[in-house]
This record gives structure tokens, C-alpha cells and sequence, in this order.
């Protein structure tokens, strides 16, 4: 039998977790359950009706579907390796203390700041064709042929799209390395350089080695981040053109709110699979992280 | 209490269920949703009809709401849903999923439909029903800037219309002298990018195998319409559009047009007035502008050289489930006046709906539309722009495809073919 000290305090436990709990079921198990739900049904304002695995038989012939999946995964793997490595690279340049490093830490950070929308709308000026900042910087070097417009073709358009997230996100990736760096233990560095080893060396062996758990972190929140890209393609691009910028979220939208129907169970289908994708991906990534973990300690 | 003491509080009471009985009828409110939020003329307009119907209706108020489109869209498939919606909002002819839903009103009865334009009635009718007020209707035109035409050697043509063929000769002379031909913009448009197109369609099948083709009755690969598409891939060809076409927006392609850089062409609604009319620090065409319309040129073998699409845009509807429907009605009954009509046109410089006569304008613009009516003359129109009969994929496909890649020369015809073909096929 347990004493009173040693039994639960239910009175103290449950008001501080009731509401965070309703909060979870009201907003985030219950919206999932209802989506799958919906995805075996064609809802319509006022009827429901069952329709099996109609939805998903359709969605493995929707071509669309697809190729949304394609983009989405291929920014997903792209952008982060791109925004991490370069993240290091400034975070190294601060950590060595180049000159004017402060305000090239403020400068390099202040893109996270600003919301897709208008990060978007910026990035829509600089690659106007005609008086864009990235054609008017080729035209001044004599590339003028290289000018084009970047959102507008089907093989930069994404590619295009990268470089704008990437070149959001960049600052904060290096903002967190720089912070992993400067928590390095001292006696390691000081070690590797009694031992004469070079900036190369000492990089490679010991500082990276060091920071990859925090590496492998902000590469796995990168990676979520872009499974799940709405905004910026929505503001720029919708999706176009010719679908080599959609991205699943974006083709949800469109079934959902675009397609001249009420019905939410075929966008629920897109949706229940792609939760399911992301959430194995995730799973994996996960599982990495924590296998290098377990590694290092 | 004696009943002298009573008496105040009794007429107190007396005057307070008076109050309380009077009250629903004072208090009674009708909500209104509508696009237009940036659109002053088109706003005031609807301001005006406001302030007209409350004056006619003592204790009845119109609440409006402005959005822009989009956030009015979303906001309206919310509260529709959850039953919340307001009694009167905007839509657009396209929207059948709230007729096939049963959000809107039948509106057979209490409208003053003698006062409407038969086609745009026509348009909102579904089973038999119409289901919605069109106020506002525009024709596709093609707008000319008269000067740099003459500077290339040509005159506007008697009939006001060129040949495809002459076209394509325009084409080539302003590019030999470095001058973007045609301006369109659909980098936040659906539609503008397959004015010609379509409207090259529609002369070369004529007004009903245009349709069928539009029904998915006709098939993509018919020799008509592959001559057609041929027809106006040789102008992109022949680099007739501006090369940021598909990134280019609808309000940046009006200013590309008349201002900076300039181009000869501009195919477009009618409500091309809306932007261009505005003062020219506000987007508008500078004040001398040598503004000609045409019609759209006509492909060789036309069916129907003279037919041209005629399209119902911003209208009103009446919520099914508004507890005012009666007053709703009303409310819409005060814009299907003559006089309202000549308002809308005064004002929107826009063709409309509701039945005015042209001759009522007066005043700076008064010449357009003597220009617009003599563009029009002996048109046969065809009623809506593909994207308002072109359903789910069909219609995304047709906005990627034939919008967007085809006049950025992206694609071929042989493409255009093949992925239109399998997307009438397709939900």
C-alpha cells in the first residue's frame, strides 16, 4: 500500500495537463483521425458517403500527385544538405572571427525573419525578367543570353525556388552551429593543436565530428520543413508552370479549395499518404540521429 | 401600489414591449460578402445601390463586407459549410459546386429579371433556375496601340479585324524593329494567356463544336483544332509575346502594354478600362494614349470569323439558408434598374449584366464605348471563357498548359494535344 507522499497527486497533475491534452485531441488527434476518416468517404456539405479505397486507387494513377511528390522530395533532399554546409561554412568564418563579423552574423540571420510572403514577393523581383536583379547582374557582365525568367521555365523554376529557402534558411542553420562550435570543448581543440594538427585536419577530425549530432538535427528539421512547403511556391509560382513547382501541400489546397467541388475526401487521401511518407522518412531520420548519438557517448 | 402610482410604470412598460415588438423590424440586417475591396468604382457603385435600397427600405441595413477574391473564397467554403455564410455574397458564373451543393437561392421569383440581359441570365441558369444577379459581363478584345501600328506600316483595319496571317506579319515587323508585339501577363492569372487561343478556336469550329469541344465532345486532335493551335503557335514562334510571359502579371502586362515598354497588341477582357482608366501614377494608360480595339484576328477556314466570347463575371447570389431571403431579393432588385445599368457603365466602364443603354454615357469616356459598341457589331457570342466550363483537371490542366507553357512556347502542340486530350478524360 502507498502512502499518501508516494500516491500520484492527481490534484495538482490534472489541471496543469488537462489543457494541453484537450488542446492536443481537439487540434491535432482528432484533425488527423478526421482526415483519414475522410479519405475513405466523399464528404459533401450535408452527405457523407463511403467510398473505400476509391480515393487511393485514384490518386496511384494521378499523375499530378506524382509529380508533386517528386518536387517536394527532391527540395526536401536538396535544400538542407545545401543550407547546412553552407551554414557551416559562415559559421566557421565567425567562429575564426573575420573582420566585421557581427554585423555579417546580423546580416547572414535576417532572412529567417521575414515571412515566406514577403521573402517570396522579393524573390519575385529579383528574378523579373526584365529588370531583376539577377538578370540585370547578368546583362552587366555581358550573360545577357543567360537572362531568363527563372520562375517562368520548367527546368529552373524549382531549382530557383531552392535558392530562395535556402538562402532564408542558411542564417539560421549557422546561427545554431556557431553556437554548437563555441560549446566545443576547449581542451579537445587545444589537444588536436598541440598535436600540430591543421585547420584542415582539425576540422575534419575533431570540430565536425563534435557538432554532427546537431548537424544531423538541423538537417532532419530542414528536411520537415520542406516536406511540407506551401507558402512560398503558393506566392510565387502556384504550383506552375507546367507543375514543376508543385509541391504536395500545394496540390492539396488546390483539390481541396481550387477544384470546383466541395468534396474533402479526395484531398484527405493525398493527405493520409503523404502524412504517412513523411512520418517514415522522419521515423528513419530519427532513428540515424539517435544511433549517432548513442555512438558519441 | 395605487393605481395612480402604477401609471407611469405601465406607460414605462407599454413603451419597452412597443420598443421590443418594434425592434426585429428596425434591427433587421442583411450581410453582404463581395469581392472588389481594391476596386473603387466597382465598390462605390455597390455603395450607391446600398444607400439607394436602405433609403427604399427604412429599417432594413445592408452590411458589407469587402475581401479580395481569394480570401473571399476560402472564407465563403468555411462558413457556407458550417452554415455561418452571409445572405448575399459574390460568385462567379463558374462556381457551380455551390448550385450542385444547394447553397444558393433559386431566384425565379421576386427578381426584376425585365430589367436583365437574357444571355446573362442565361448564363447563371441551371436546371431551369437562375441562381444569380450578373452585374458585371465583358467581351475579349483586342486592344491596339494605334501609333506604334501606324509606325509599322498598317492601319486598323475596316472590319476591325486582321487575318491571323496579317497578324503574324505585324509580328514579324515589330520584332525586326525590336518591339515586343503582343503583352499578356499570367504569372497570377489563369486565363489571359489563352485569350487567343481559344478565341482562334472558337472562330475556326464555330459557336457549337466549340462547345462540344469544351464538353470533351470533340476531341483535341481534331484537324481544326490542331490548325488552330499551329496557327497561334506560329506567332510564339515568331516571338510574339514578352519572354517573362509567365511570370509577367495581369496588372505589370497593362503597364507593358501601354506605358513601358510598349507593345502593338494587348489581348484582353473588357475590363481592361478598370486598370487603365485609373490616372497613370496609379498603373494607368498615359493620358494621349492612341487606344484602338479589334476583334481577334480570324484563322484561316473560320466557321464563324464574327463570333467572339461574351462572359458573366463579378455577380451577386442569395445564400439558401439566409433567414431574409425576401429582403435579400430586394436588395438585388436594386441594382435592375436602367438606371443603375448606366450607372455601371458610368462608373466601371465595364459592359454589364443589367440592361442600359450605351447612348446614356457621356462624358471623356464616352468615346470607348462608341469604339467597344463598333467592335461588337454583328458579333455572335459564344457565352464564358473555357475556365468557367472546364471542370477539375481539364481546368487545371488548360491554366498550366494552354495559359501558361503554350504561349511561353514550353510546349508543343503536339503536347498541348495530348495533355488536354487526356485530361477532358480525366475527374
Amino acid at each position: 500500500m502507498t502512502s499518501p507522499r508516494e500516491r500520484p497527486a492527481w490534484g495538482a497533475i490534472v489541471p496543469f495537463l488537462l489543457p494541453a491534452t484537450v488542446f492536443y485531441l481537439g487540434l491535432t488527434a482528432y484533425p488527423v483521425i478526421r482526415t483519414v476518416w475522410n479519405s475513405v468517404h466523399e464528404v459533401l456539405p450535408r452527405r457523407e458517403a463511403y467510398v473505400g479505397g476509391a480515393h487511393y486507387v485514384e490518386l496511384w494513377a494521378d499523375d499530378t500527385f506524382w509529380r508533386a511528390v517528386r518536387n517536394t522530395v527532391t527540395w526536401a533532399l536538396v535544400a538542407p544538405f545545401l543550407e547546412v554546409s553552407i551554414a557551416l561554412l559562415l559559421a566557421l568564418a565567425l567562429y575564426a572571427r573575420v573582420p566585421a563579423a557581427r554585423i555579417l552574423r546580423i546580416a547572414w540571420f535576417t532572412p529567417v525573419l521575414m515571412s515566406y510572403v514577403v521573402v517570396g514577393i522579393v524573390w519575385m523581383w529579383i528574378y523579373n525578367y526584365d529588370w531583376g536583379a539577377a538578370n540585370a547582374i547578368l546583362r552587366a557582365v555581358g550573360l545577357g543570353h543567360w537572362a531568363q525568367p527563372w520562375l517562368g521555365t520548367t527546368d529552373t523554376a524549382l531549382p530557383a525556388l531552392i535558392v530562395v529557402t535556402t538562402w532564408m534558411w542558411t542564417g539560421f542553420n549557422m546561427v545554431v552551429l556557431l553556437a554548437a562550435l563555441h560549446a566545443l570543448p576547449t581542451e579537445v581543440i587545444e589537444a588536436a593543436e598541440l598535436d600540430r594538427c591543421g585547420w584542415g585536419a582539425k576540422l575534419t577530425r575533431v570540430m565536425v565530428p563534435l557538432i554532427l549530432p546537431t548537424i544531423l538535427n538541423l538537417l532532419v528539421l530542414s528536411f520537415v520543413g520542406k516536406m511540407k512547403i506551401f507558402d512560398l511556391v503558393w506566392i510565387t509560382t502556384k504550383g506552375g508552370p507546367l507543375w514543376s513547382t508543385e509541391t504536395v501541400s500545394t496540390y492539396v489546397y488546390k483539390r481541396a479549395f481550387e477544384w470546383s467541388t466541395f468534396d474533402l475526401g479526395y484531398p484527405s487521401a493525398i493527405a493520409t499518404v503523404w502524412f504517412v511518407i513523411v512520418m517514415s522518412f522522419v521515423a528513419v531520420l530519427t532513428w540515424m540521429v539517435r544511433r549517432q548519438q548513442k555512438l558519441e557517448y | 401600489m395605487t393605481p395612480r402610482r402604477a401609471m407611469p410604470g405601465c406607460a414605462l412598460a407599454a413603451v419597452l414591449a412597443a420598443a421590443a415588438l418594434a425592434a426585429p423590424a428596425a434591427s433587421q440586417e442583411i450581410t453582404l460578402w463581395s469581392h472588389w475591396a481594391a476596386e473603387q468604382p466597382k465598390r462605390q457603385f455597390i455603395e450607391e445601390a446600398i444607400r439607394r435600397f436602405e433609403a427604399a427600405h427604412p429599417g432594413v441595413t445592408v452590411r458589407a463586407t469587402w475581401y479580395e477574391k481569394n480570401a473571399l473564397y476560402a472564407a465563403l467554403r468555411t462558413a457556407l459549410r458550417a452554415g455561418q455564410g452571409p445572405d448575399v455574397f459574390y460568385a462567379e458564373p463558374d462556381q457551380v459546386e455551390y448550385v450542385q451543393n444547394g447553397f444558393l437561392l433559386d431566384l425565379s421569383q421576386g427578381i426584376d429579371w425585365a430589367n436583365v440581359e437574357p444571355w446573362a441570365r442565361e448564363i447563371w441558369t441551371h436546371g431551369g433556375k437562375p441562381y444569380g444577379l450578373p452585374l458585371e459581363a465583358w467581351t475579349v478584345e483586342l486592344y491596339v496601340n494605334t501609333r506604334l501600328l501606324s509606325e509599322l506600316g498598317w492601319q486598323m483595319p475596316a472590319n476591325l479585324q486582321f487575318t491571323h496571317g496579317q497578324l503574324l506579319e505585324i509580328v514579324r515587323k515589330a520584332r525586326e524593329r525590336n518591339i515586343v508585339p503582343i503583352s499578356a501577363g499570367v504569372g497570377d492569372r489563369p486565363f489571359p494567356g489563352a485569350f487567343l487561343t481559344h478565341e482562334t478556336l472558337l472562330m475556326r469550329l464555330g459557336r457549337v463544336d466549340y462547345g462540344r469541344l469544351l464538353k470533351g465532345e470533340i476531341r483535341w486532335d481534331d484537324p481544326r483544332v490542331v490548325e488552330s493551335l499551329r496557327a497561334v503557335r506560329a506567332l510564339v514562334e515568331a516571338r510574339a509575346f514578352p519572354p517573362g510571359v509567365a511570370t509577367l502579371q495581369l496588372g505589370q502586362s497593362h503597364v507593358y502594354f501601354h506605358t513601358n515598354p510598349g507593345t502593338v497588341f494587348f489581348p484582353m477582357g473588357s475590363w481592361y478600362t478598370s486598370r487603365a482608366f485609373n490616372p497613370p501614377d496609379q498603373g494607368g494608360q498615359p493620358a494621349d494614349f492612341p487606344l484602338g480595339i479589334l476583334r481577334m484576328p480570324a484563322p484561316d477556314n473560320a466557321a464563324c470569323p464574327t463570333c467572339r466570347t461574351i462572359a458573366v463575371g463579378g455577380s451577386y447570389v442569395i445564400n439558401a439558408a439566409s433567414r431574409h431571403p425576401d429582403k435579400a431579393k430586394a436588395f438585388l432588385n436594386a441594382f435592375t434598374t436602367p438606371e443603375m445599368g448606366a450607372l455601371w457603365l458610368q462608373n466601371v466602364m465595364v459592359q454589364t449584366g443589367i440592361k442600359a443603354d450605351v447612348g446614356m454615357v457621356t462624358g471623356p469616356r464616352a468615346g470607348y464605348f462608341r469604339d467597344l459598341a463598333a467592335a461588337n457589331e454583328g458579333s455572335e457570342y459564344f457565352f464564358g471563357i473555357p475556365l468557367q466550363i472546364l471542370q477539375g483537371r481539364a481546368r487545371d490542366t488548360f491554366t498550366q498548359v494552354v495559359n501558361t507553357a503554350f504561349i511561353s512556347g514550353q510546349v508543343t502542340v503536339e503536347e498541348v494535344v495530348r495533355q488536354m486530350n487526356a485530361a477532358m478524360g480525366a475527374r
